[in-house]
């Protein structure tokens, strides 16, 4: 079956250049990095000195949601950088050295090139955002206090929405330009664009994708699903096959060289 | 087996293929002459659906699948692989895409590198290739799932002399079985390879057909001569009725006197025209060869009424 062959190959190449070791890994050290830091800044202020003899530091213990949800933030700034970065030049990348010129030349459909490496990038991205909050999840509950598990496993299902849609997002311009910088920036700017408007218009427009983000924090916190997220939810998961099929669509009708 | 009609593509205000018409019979080996930027990669390129025509068509005679890439082998001019797989791997990835079963492909596989030479490095990843054995890999590709019309992008014009000789052998061995229609701006591999050409030039299709028709063609011993007044009409009776002239032709006011023997002819024709005061105005013994016409071509002189 050529979906398969496709994306047995995808993921040959992540594993042989390591992909998927590295990738989870860097999400693991962002999502330790916080509940850490966060616990032992007193010592940390402490070593580092500076303050004046007999100061008292005294930080009141931040709730263990909200440090969870500082990691989920460090996600969102740093692990999109990395995400972008490493799919930025999968068709893009393909198009420009010249490959796909010998792939696109054989009997093959364009969404099975596209969807193949989306559910490629889009698996190691979902394994990564999930070692990392889960990393995350455990050193807040040793460092702070227990988050129940099952809050935390719904939260990453429903942020691995968001991490999708983000992949989808970069598959859809990886087939717009040949370069791959310019797909990184454009999908940097549109993500951007969607988390300033989300913010704006938050009261109007509740099922933006961007604020799955602002969601988790109530399902992490009372372990309830708010009905926003739900929609949300519903758009996003929408929005993903519709990009999908533009980029098919776009890849077809497109000249490859 | 495929035919063009009226292939044009323009990129922005270039027209950088225009009107090109031609059809290949099965089972032929053609060559596509003609100097750098005629249009020949372009029209490739056009022909496997990697870019689209501004205008015209193709036809595949035939065609019982929806997708013609299914009969179409191509390698590029400069072909680009994932370097990180072994040519084996690559081989049997892209036969998975033109459809071949796991076991058809692997077997394919095989027998291709052995074929095109690689039978060693196929386990070797293609990053480690040299430039010859990056070529025959991008045959073996091509070939994978045994095309109805296998397109080679200026296959042997990089290649030093022994990789060169290699892919020329190749080429020989690979007409026996399907269409070959590989594009080169070097005329020796043209006429070393094929046995038809289409001669192109600033994306205009301008010779076709079998070395042979094109070298009679183009190959003739004539003789032009114009004369200072339009009526020329009793000179051509002098003319014809030389024992050395085979025939006449008039082109506007040109006259050419078709000969066997040049140099005889050339005296006769001085000695009437001098005896009996002919106002010539213009006298030329031509002999054009293939590498005339084609050197004629690559020097951009205007070849258009020549041929």
């Amino acid at each position: 079956m050529q979906w398969l062959t496709v994306f047995n190959r995808e993921s040959l190449e992540a594993w042989r250049n390591f992909k998927w070791i590295w990738v989870p890994l860097v999400f693991i050290l962002l999502g330790l990095m916080d509940p850490l830091t966060t616990y032992y800044m007193p010592q940390i202020l402490d070593a580092v000195g500076g303050l004046p003899e007999g100061a008292i530091i005294d930080i009141p213990s931040p709730p263990a949601v909200d440090v969870l949800m500082m990691s989920i933030g460090q996600f969102n700034m740093l692990g999109v950088a990395i995400i972008v970065l490493i799919s930025m030049g999968t068709i893009a990348g393909e198009r420009k050295s010249g490959v796909a010129e010998l792939i696109l030349v054989k009997p093959i459909r364009y969404s099975t090139y596209v969807t193949a490496k989306w559910m490629n990038y889009s698996l190691i991205c979902v394994t990564a955002v999930s070692a990392g909050m889960l990393s995350s999840w455990y050193y807040v509950s040793l460092l702070f206090e227990e988050i129940p598990f099952g809050h935390v496993l719904t939260a990453a299902a429903f942020y691995s929405l968001w991490i999708i849609f983000i992949v989808t997002v970069n598959i859809m311009m990886n087939t717009l330009v040949k370069v791959p910088g310019v797909v990184a920036f454009l999908t940097i700017a549109f993500l951007i664009a969607l988390q300033i408007i989300g913010q704006i218009f938050q009261y109007a427009a509740n099922w933006i994708p961007s604020l799955i983000t602002s969601y988790i924090g109530e399902v992490l916190t009372t372990g309830n699903i708010p009905e926003e997220l739900w929609w949300t939810s519903l758009v996003t998961v929408g929005l993903i096959i519709t990009l999908l099929v533009i980029a098919s669509y776009t890849l077809k009708n497109k000249e490859v060289v | 087996m495929i035919q063009t009609n009226e292939l044009t593509k323009t990129f922005g205000r270039d027209t950088v293929v225009n009107a090109v018409s031609f059809e290949l019979k099965p089972e032929t080996c053609v060559a596509l002459l003609g100097p750098n930027g005629a249009g020949k990669t372009t029209t490739l390129r056009m022909m496997a659906g990697l870019i689209h025509p501004t205008s015209g068509s193709i036809h595949l005679a035939g065609r019982t699948h929806k997708d013609i890439r299914q009969l179409i082998g191509y390698l590029p001019q400069h072909p680009q692989f994932h370097t990180w797989m072994t040519g084996k791997e690559f081989l049997v990835y892209v036969g998975r895409l033109a459809n071949l079963t796991k076991s058809t492909a692997n077997d394919r596989a095989d027998q291709l590198l052995v074929r095109v030479g690689l039978g060693e490095a196929g386990s070797k990843r293609i990053g480690k290739y040299s430039g010859g054995m990056k070529q025959r890999l991008g045959i073996a590709q091509a070939m994978i799932h045994q095309p109805k019309l296998l397109m080679l992008d200026e296959p042997v014009s990089a290649l030093d002399p022994i990789g060169r000789r290699d892919v020329l052998n190749l080429m020989e061995e690979l007409k026996q079985e399907t269409t070959l229609l590989f594009s080169t701006h070097i005329l020796n591999d043209a006429e070393e390879a094929s046995d038809h050409l289409l001669l192109m030039n600033d994306g205009h299709i301008i010779e076709s057909g079998s070395f042979e028709e094109v070298r009679r063609r183009h190959a003739i011993n004539k003789i032009v001569v114009r004369f200072d007044e339009s009526d020329s009409q009793s000179y051509l009776e002098s003319l014809r009725s030389l024992t050395c002239v085979n025939r006449l032709e008039t082109k506007k006011e040109e006259v050419h006197v078709y000969v066997d023997d040049l140099a005889g002819a050339r005296q006769a024709i001085i000695d009437i025209a001098a005896k009996h005061h002919w106002p010539l105005v213009h006298f030329e013994v031509g002999k054009m060869s293939l590498e005339e016409l084609f050197m004629k071509v690559v020097d951009q002189h205007a070849v258009a009424d020549r041929i």
